[in-house]
């Protein structure tokens, strides 16, 4: 019923805040990637070398696959662990359904800075796991490994994203119909089967769409590698800060943004298109 | 049947080992807080409430938390009516058009907030504005307004549309028919698109940290602490903090699910 003229009045508002301050500085720092720093300041002589210095340079290459590598565990064993739990709540449990799926919501709420750093007093030196370690006596000395290392990066951000992963598998598997199971099943279809050919491929968007959620943040990582991740756990993302911290290389940061922005654009859109074959 | 049962069982030892894993970690920080002594190491010596009474008195911890709060609050007066009234525009007409506007719209919560900090911070500096609290909100809303607009959507794509034209048949206009039926129909989820909006804000330490000036919020406070170390002054803040969002967010599920 709203005419044309009420439904821009609703969203030029809205439309116009996200403009300027979302799509804006993105094209701020589209434009600053082609520029340079000479003497701390930002010289205006548009060119490819930002990008040049990112292909050429070793140490951006090696993060940038650690960085992939980190975001890929993260989303496969987020999956794997994830899938059991959302097939549980949404195929296994009528009672109490919503107060368990609770449990693995609530953590989300829950500030990610907190949920990080409380992973530095479980991994640490003296943290928890070493201490039960050496108390039952499987080691002698604590495991250094454990913490400030590309290890700690990763169980964070499982613990972290986790969550992201159950919730569009179950939203799926809970509205799935189950006269397709029992047909399957009815014309002989063992259960593991049916699981195979009906349940898995049915819920094939949920785990897309969690695969999305989990990925995109575990490469934009930032302050769980900065707190836990120490040399050999940095990520892309602490690159990125550093230039736009003490370095003041707002012009390479920026490229190294684009690049980052480029690389989450096409996951994505491979994720939506794959979706969507799916669906039909 | 055994084979069902075994199946159901197993499935619901790991469900179970699941939330141990994702809670035990947030347990031994709020243990840790009652320790008595100063390292953060097991077994616990003792209990003491001492690191909270310290907190309290501690003036950096208040004025975080008064920014943090004032920061927050603010950021749901923004995102609240520019998303609201966003999704209310798209409501009607699904057509393609919708669907890119609300792409748009809920675009900024993908995009990782590091990018989002950086980019702000960088077009900031282009104009020569100063790093404030100011900026730090600009920033918030922008993780404020995608939740409030798809809350919202979800809302209205069940919403009986029939009530609004009665209105208008009755001869209210645009206003009226916003102000007495469309909205007082989305109270719920408006209450509860606030909440999410408000600790999205309040937690949000990335945004922040590249839009602030001289002040502190509380992640930035506790951001800063940490890399000095972890003390049991920590781990008390961390634990006032949790339960600040989880008190927050309860209320919001509590809201969005008894109107369902």
């Amino acid at each position: 019923m709203n005419t044309g003229r009420e439904r821009l009045i609703l969203l030029t508002p809205g439309t116009f805040w996200l403009m300027v301050f979302f799509l804006a500085p993105l094209f701020v720092l589209f434009i600053y990637s082609f520029w340079v720093v000479e003497n701390y300041r930002i010289v205006v002589d548009p060119g490819l070398r930002n990008y040049t210095k990112i292909i050429s340079g070793e140490i951006y290459y090696g993060v940038a696959i650690r960085t992939i590598r980190i975001a890929l565990v993260v989303t496969v064993l987020s999956l794997l662990i994830s899938y059991p739990v959302a097939y549980y709540l949404a195929r296994k449990v009528r009672r109490f359904r919503f107060t368990l799926l609770m449990l693995i919501i609530m953590p989300l709420w829950i500030s990610f800075l907190v949920r990080t750093f409380a992973w530095a007093l479980v991994l640490g030196r003296n943290g928890v796991i070493n201490q039960a370690l050496q108390g039952i006596g499987l080691t002698d000395e604590p495991l250094e490994w454990l913490l400030y290392s590309e290890f700690a990066v990763t169980i964070a951000l499982i613990h972290i994203y986790m969550p992201f992963m159950v919730l569009p598998i179950y939203a799926v598997l809970e509205r799935f119909d189950g006269t397709l199971l029992e047909a399957a099943r009815d014309m002989g279809a063992s259960k593991l089967r049916a699981f195979l050919t009906v349940t898995l491929p049915l819920s094939m968007p949920g785990v897309i769409a969690g695969t999305i959620f989990v990925f995109v943040p575990a490469i934009g990582a930032y302050v769980t590698p900065e707190l836990i991740g120490g040399t050999d756990g940095m990520m892309f993302g602490n690159l990125i800060a550093q230039q736009f911290g003490a370095t003041f290389e707002y012009p390479f940061g920026s490229a190294l943004t684009v690049a980052m922005i480029a690389f989450v654009a096409t996951i994505i859109s491979i994720g939506l298109r794959y979706g969507r074959l799916g669906r039909t | 049947m055994r084979n069902s049962l075994f199946i159901r069982l197993a499935l619901g030892i790991w469900f179970w080992l699941v939330v141990l894993f994702l809670f035990t970690p947030l347990f031994v920080v709020v243990l840790f807080s009652f320790n008595t002594t100063e390292i953060s190491v097991l077994p616990m010596r003792g209990y003491t409430l001492d690191w909270y009474a310290k907190l309290f008195q501690n003036d950096q911890v208040g004025d975080a938390l008064f920014n943090s709060l004032i920061v927050a609050v603010m950021t749901v007066m923004i995102a609240v009516p520019l998303g609201v009234a966003f999704a209310v525009g798209i409501a009607r007409r699904r057509g393609a058009l919708s669907k890119v506007l609300l792409a748009f719209a809920a675009a900024p919560m993908i995009m990782p907030r590091l990018i989002i900090g950086v980019g702000l911070l960088t077009m900031i500096d282009t104009i020569g504005l100063r790093l404030s609290l100011w900026t730090v909100l600009i920033g918030h809303t922008l993780i404020g307004i995608p939740y409030v607009v798809l809350i919202v959507n979800a809302r209205l794509a069940s919403f009986d549309h029939s009530l609004e034209e009665a209105a208008r048949d009755l001869g209210a206009g645009f206003t009226t028919v916003l102000w007495t039926v469309t909205l007082p129909l989305l109270r719920p989820a408006i209450i509860g698109a606030s909440l999410i909006a408000f600790t999205e804000s309040f937690d949000d330490p990335v945004i922040s940290f590249f839009t602030i000036g001289v002040e502190n919020t509380l992640p930035i406070l506790l951001w800063g602490l940490l890399r000095h170390g972890i003390t049991p002054e920590v781990n008390a803040l961390a634990s006032v903090t949790l339960l600040i969002s989880i008190l927050t967010a309860l209320a919001a599920e509590v809201v969005l699910r008894l109107n369902k």
